[in-house]
């Protein structure tokens, strides 16, 4: 965005301002792009979730009931601003900004599309846990300054969730940068091309006879030497694919679904318990801040999600279309954006399904499932990680002559690593789920409890 | 996961009605597999509520949404929300005979009715002058459908009465009325039951009823039309040729006449002390009446020759007997206002 705004009025304008404008040009888009995709959001959830239950859902205002959030946005403006009289009322009134801040602030570092991203920041998957933490303190700030019981009690359990939550999610995601060996995510899309499971390891044979169209240049994939080589490229090469990129998945995304308080992890605002949790003394605008916060942050999730595991804008045609050159470039951006959202809303509409299907685990639940399950398998996918990484990128020295794959191809490592984690994680997954197993009930011998007079 | 075989109910007949049973697939699952299951049972719904309605009671998964004012559900007969009041289609006669069981039964109060006299003599008659009911008071019990022994009030289908006027919704005799083909329409196994003995009840009632009371305001019009019609139609059959068009004329217009001054009485203010013009008026039309049939008379014999002339003398005959009943009833009134 810069360099094309340097490109038109270069001249014109001073090269900060030019910088700042194009900034504030390009949050400006990335929020719209939030914003109206939690109008959709909104709309979906309320039509999936009705025809999960056999009903209609909202039909009426406009074609399919699409105008329906403008009338609950109108509706939300008009409403009575209610602040309880023995509220923290500058903590009242913080409590949705600092609760939506920090997840607005996600948006900034995630690629959008091929090329599209705001901000390139090494660090950005510790950014992205970082500051999504920081939304806990306005959840807390919410409850704490409403003077309400019941706010106070939603808050303490969503602040307890989320703390608890974040050690699967961010341990899941640690696979993710093993693999990658970094935290940028600007990097991830670019290394999940190539196929399924095999990634980017099909090399070409003879450089001068592979199309285009199939074969990309890789500069690194697991396994690869330091220069840039040909390989067969699909846009398919996700780490969902693989053992370890499906585990890492699976808890990351359970772990997002509790840090985002989606049903069956929606306790911090069970509303036939605690009325509506934190969000309890809020109406109007700070209401509708908090829930567009609570969509803006499940989007922004699923995204992290997808970007991750899912590879994130990369899909078939992308690198095709990148490497006609020219024009293309752009067409592959716009296809690659429409992946990345394909994938964001395909998350999201399993988020429908697991809140149209799953009950409210309780507050105990809550915990053992994070405590018992998912940690324990986010470390043993940690541990398959670096086997992979191990297995695909060490030369026999780093392996201290334990173990010599020098010899091998770059295919014939990964289908080794792949075999090896799958053998390691699905053990692993079956012992912790055997042993996390309901205790079996004691059949009482009912002579033996009759009391001998 | 997803099987192609419905898990569609199946429906049993047992001697105590129809039952339906359905398939839960496995009863014992094993650790996750309730996960999954629980998964596939709400994509199933899921699918189907995109692609059909839920049409029978054995069908387990599909829209049931009734899009209420587009699409409405049949109403079961004995659905009851307000009375109404029942009236004869042909002879416009009301069924109800003003017993004032429904008024005394109605646990809010809200029925009033007011008992219809004859005019000439002061009467009561079996029928009734006004009927209110008070719309925005009643109760919906149907005690008035169930404890009126002439089957003229009867519970309504008809529900959508919301409005800002509240007083709109106390009713008078014209808006309570229906015809008996609207209840039947609404609910022919009921009135299938009651139909001989209320129609009989009514052949018995009419009787005693002079003239035009009792039948509903709204085909007051029709029905003097139609009497009037029946009466001029009499001498109808065969070729009615130029004679007996003229005779035909004359009935007519004796009895014409004589309802004119029918109405004249009628109009006549009860406690009138002065009642000589319309009395006067009164005997001038029954003159005439008599005049009128006894020329018609002359007509229908000289036409007799001609056709068979016994209708027009008939109608001729009724025009007299009205013309005279209008004057007894004038001479009545007159004696009345007199003491």
């Amino acid at each position: 965005m810069t360099d094309i705004l340097r490109s038109w009025i270069g001249s014109a304008l001073p090269d900060w301002l030019i910088v700042l404008i194009a900034y504030l040009l390009v949050t400006t888009i990335v929020l719209f792009y939030a914003v109206g995709n939690f109008i959709m959001m909104v709309w979906a959830e309320r039509r999936v979730v009705a025809r999960m239950q056999d009903r209609l859902g909202p039909n009426r205002v406009g074609p399919a009931g699409l105008l329906q959030p403008i009338a609950d946005a109108v509706k939300m403006f008009t409403k009575e601003d209610i602040v309880p009289r023995n509220a923290d009322r500058w903590v009242h009134l913080l409590a949705p900004i600092v609760a939506l801040a920090p997840v607005a602030m996600m948006l900034a570092v995630i690629p959008w599309g091929r090329g599209w991203e705001p901000i390139d920041l090494n660090v950005a998957l510790l950014y992205m846990v970082a500051v999504s933490a920081v939304s806990g303190v306005g959840l807390m700030m919410a409850g704490w300054g409403s003077n309400n019981k019941f706010a106070l009690l939603g808050a303490m359990r969503a602040v307890a969730q989320l703390v608890s939550y974040e050690i699967p999610a961010v341990t899941a995601l640690l696979t993710v940068v093993i693999l990658a060996g970094g935290m940028s995510l600007l990097d991830l899309p670019y290394m999940q091309a190539g196929v399924p499971i095999m990634g980017a390891t099909i090399l070409c044979g003879d450089p001068a006879g592979c199309s285009p169209l199939l074969y990309s240049t890789i500069t690194s994939f697991p396994g690869s030497p330091s220069e840039p080589v040909q390989a067969l490229d699909l846009g398919l090469g996700w780490w969902v694919f693989t053992p370890v990129g499906l585990l890492g998945f699976l808890v990351f995304f359970i772990a997002a679904l509790a840090e985002g308080e989606r049903t069956p992890f929606d306790i911090p605002e069970a509303d036939s318990e605690i009325v509506a949790g934190y969000m309890t003394e809020y109406s109007g605008m700070k209401f509708a801040t908090f829930y567009i916060a609570q969509y803006i942050l499940n989007f922004a999730l699923s995204a992290l999600a997808a970007t991750a595991f899912l590879g994130g804008w990369q899909g078939p045609g992308v690198a095709a279309l990148a490497n006609m050159g020219g024009p293309w470039v752009h067409v592959a951006a716009a296809l690659s954006a429409f992946y990345l959202l394909a994938k964001i809303w395909i998350l999201f509409f399993v988020m429908i399904w697991l809140r149209g299907a799953f009950p409210r685990l309780r507050v105990d639940q809550l915990m053992d499932f994070a405590w018992k399950l998912l940690l324990p398998l986010a470390l043993v996918n940690i541990m398959s990680a670096s086997l992979v990484v191990g297995l695909t990128q060490w030369t026999s020295a780093q392996w201290g002559g334990l173990v010599n794959l020098d010899g091998f191809a770059p295919w014939q490592r990964q289908l080794i690593a792949v075999l090896v984690t799958a053998v390691i994680n699905i053990a692993a997954t079956y012992w912790i789920l055997s042993i996390n197993q309901r205790p079996k009930q004691v059949e009482w011998d009912e002579e033996e409890l009759v009391v001998a007079p | 996961m997803m099987t192609e075989i419905q898990t569609e109910t199946t429906e049993v007949q047992t001697t105590r009605g129809k039952v339906y049973v359905i398939d839960r697939g496995q009863t014992r699952l094993r650790a996750g597999q309730g996960l999954l299951t629980g998964l596939e049972v709400v994509f199933r719904h899921f699918r189907d509520a995109l692609t059909r309605k839920l049409e029978k009671p054995s069908q387990q998964t599909g829209v049931f949404t009734v899009q209420y004012p587009e699409e409405r559900l049949k109403l079961p007969e004995a659905f009851r929300n307000f009375p109404i009041l029942l009236y004869d289609d042909e002879t416009g006669q009301e069924l109800c005979t003003s017993c004032f069981q429904c008024q005394r039964i109605c646990p809010p109060q809200v029925i009033h009715m007011t008992q219809a006299r004859d005019p000439a003599t002061g009467k009561p008659v079996p029928a009734v002058a006004e009927f209110l009911i008070e719309y925005d008071a009643c109760m919906s019990c149907g005690l008035c459908a169930e404890v009126c022994p002439f089957d003229a009030i009867k519970m309504d289908h008809e529900f959508e009465y919301s409005t800002d006027v509240h007083g709109g919704l106390t009713l008078n005799k014209e808006a309570l009325n229906r015809p008996i083909s609207y209840y039947e329409k609404i609910a022919p196994t009921f009135w299938a039951e009651v139909k001989d003995s209320a129609m009989k009840k009514l052949q018995g009632n009419m009787k005693r009823r002079p003239d035009l009371i009792g039948v509903a305001p709204q085909m007051v019009e029709k029905i003097r039309a139609k009497r009037a019609e029946a009466a001029a139609q009499a001498p109808a059959p065969a070729p009615a040729t130029t004679e007996a068009a003229p005779a035909d004329k004359a009935a007519r217009l004796a009895a014409a006449r004589a309802r004119a001054a029918e109405k004249a009485v009628e109009a006549a203010p009860e406690p009138a002390t002065d009642s000589a013009p319309t009395d006067k008026a009164a005997r001038l039309a029954a003159i005439r009446a008599a005049n009128a049939a006894k020329k018609s008379e002359g007509a229908a014999e000289a036409a007799a020759p001609a056709t068979d002339s016994a209708p027009a003398d008939k109608a001729a005959r009724l025009a007299a007997i009205r013309a005279a009943n209008a004057a007894k009833k004038a001479a009545a009134q007159r004696d009345g206002s007199e003491e």
